[in-house]
């Protein structure tokens, strides 16, 4: 039990990585990333493919990074020009056609070239055991950099000016205009962000198991899932959705089996929805 | 001789094609307060919308400080020194008071004497200061609202109805800020249906009446003309 909740936890600040990358764009543009899963494995293959050319980690993770990032940038400063020109219901239709075309776009590129290409990346050394249970290192190391990730969004968005830009932009678009906040700039870096932040996830997800091109999907899918279940407009909400969907996932997989574990946490989204709109940390947004 | 601050030529702009306003020129100089009066749908936000490119206007131009400021983005406008505060306020309701004033400043740094006469003018933002925007009244969302604008130190201020919404009591209270703001140098210019505060606060007027300049003339002026009193000061 303890070591399900533990591994869910591992999980789960995956997931609220995953989860808070998707809001921000929608939070932000209006634009569900239904190629958020693909960007993610994008950067992973990336860093793949570097050091089977004999790259070192570290700086092959940099340009997996880097790749997935630019990925979104090119979104936005391209096809996305056309999406924000809309408003209303037309925005998101567009919007979503777009990012469902640029999916597929990556899906297709990654069976085509690098069917086989897989990242795994072992972390050496024995468990450590914590609270009684052992933990692999890439597990720990993964939650690491995950939890560092997510401490200096938090310093990013609460105590810096860009940052405090940002959120006036997601709460109000005009209003940012009017003290002077320029929101087609704001939108290109937090496209660029939500690029690293999707290649982050990938990256650390392959130091517990191996991450090629057939995982994609899932991840969109998950992606979508912890957004929903954060309110789509609140980036703590997505973070302690993820790390909550994390545990549920688990202890689904321990104790009812893995291949029901994707309808029950589809079951806490469209709950979600029902019960509690705006979210689970209710209307807190930004 | 100096040139105004804000010069505006012929300016016509409106919905889907059909202008609301048609043909509207007027000047504000250096420490002005001037003010707009006209009833509901006479055109007064878009007027304000088509000089901060919320709105695209379809002739004439705007200059600010000697700077075509037509057609350029609402953000540039601001950073120029322009500051609007529109009749919905558009505060970022979940960012705390003191939040939303720094993004006032934004993208200078807000300045800490500015922060203290905006207190100061706005007392009661001060005790509110880490409350969320969304949470507050509506006399106190529009000073949050004005606070914001000032603490871009804007050289020119515009303001949209700021007693939309107010008790009669909180009006004339903001009014008086108003005032204070005035006889520091600040120019205003403000769009009003409570035409009494209005023309108190300002030096002279003009009256939109259907999407074009009626009447103008100095307040007292305009305080005195049975037109006025008739439509807008409510006198038999």
């Amino acid at each position: 039990m303890i070591a399900a909740i533990l591994d869910g936890i591992v999980l789960g600040l995956q997931y609220g990585l995953l989860g808070v990358g998707l809001t921000l764009i929608y939070g932000l543009a209006g634009v569900l990333n239904l190629a958020h899963g693909q960007i993610a494995v994008l950067g992973a293959v990336v860093v793949s493919v570097q050091m089977g050319n004999g790259m070192a980690a570290v700086p092959a993770i940099l340009i997996g990074l880097a790749a997935s990032s630019a990925a979104l940038l090119v979104v936005d400063l391209t096809i996305m020009r056309a999406v924000y020109r809309q408003s209303g219901e037309t925005r998101i239709l567009l919007g979503l056609l777009l990012m469902l075309g640029v999916a597929f776009i990556i899906d297709g590129i990654l069976v085509w070239k690098y069917p086989i290409e897989r990242l795994g990346l072992r972390i050496g050394g024995d468990p450590i055991a914590i609270l009684g249970v052992k933990m692999s290192r890439g597990s720990l190391l993964a939650s690491g950099i995950t939890i560092a990730a997510g401490l200096v969004l938090v310093v990013f968005f609460m105590f810096t000016k860009f940052g405090l830009a940002v959120r006036s932009v997601i709460q109000d678009e005009q209003g940012a205009r009017l003290v002077g906040v320029n929101p087609a700039r704001v939108r290109t870096f937090v496209f660029g962000l939500s690029g690293v932040l999707a290649g982050l996830v990938a990256v650390t997800r392959s130091m517990t198991g191996p991450i090629g091109a057939d995982n994609t999907i899932s991840l969109t899918i998950l992606a979508l899932i912890v957004a929903v279940v954060g309110g789509l407009r609140s980036v703590p909400g997505a973070f302690v959705a993820g790390v909550l969907l994390g545990i549920v996932d688990r202890l689904s997989s321990f104790y009812i089996g893995t291949y029901i574990t994707t309808i029950i946490l589809l079951v806490c989204a469209a709950l979600t929805i029902v019960i509690r709109p705006t979210g689970i940390l209710g209307g807190s947004s930004g | 001789m100096s040139s105004p601050l804000l010069e505006v030529s012929g300016l016509s702009a409106g919905y889907s094609g059909e202008n609301v306003i048609r043909q509207i020129s007027f000047e504000v100089d250096q420490g002005e307060a001037v003010t707009i009066i006209g009833s509901n749908g006479a055109g007064k936000s878009t007027l304000f919308k088509a000089i901060i490119s919320i709105l695209r206007p379809t002739t004439g131009s705007c200059c600010f400080d000697g700077v075509d400021i037509t057609r350029l983005a609402t953000h540039k406008i601001s950073r120029l020194g322009l500051a609007y505060v529109p009749a919905e306020r558009h505060l970022f309701p979940e960012l705390t008071v003191i939040d939303n004033l720094h993004l006032g400043a934004y993208p200078k740094r807000p300045d800490p004497a500015v922060e203290a006469m905006v207190f100061e003018v706005f007392g009661r933002l001060a005790e509110r200061r880490t409350q969320h925007a969304g949470k507050l009244s509506g006399g106190e969302q529009q000073m949050l609202a004005v606070g914001r604008a000032l603490m871009s130190k804007p050289r020119l201020l515009m303001l949209d109805e700021p007693t939309t919404g107010l008790a009669p009591l909180l009006a004339t209270e903001s009014y008086t800020a108003l005032g204070h703001l005035r006889d520091s140098g600040l120019t205003i210019v403000v769009a009003e249906q409570q035409v009494p505060l209005a023309l108190e606060l300002a030096s002279r007027g003009y009256v939109l009446e259907d999407g074009r300049f009626g009447l103008t003339g100095t307040s007292d002026e305009l305080a005195g003309n049975p037109e006025v009193q008739r439509a807008y000061l409510g006198v038999a």
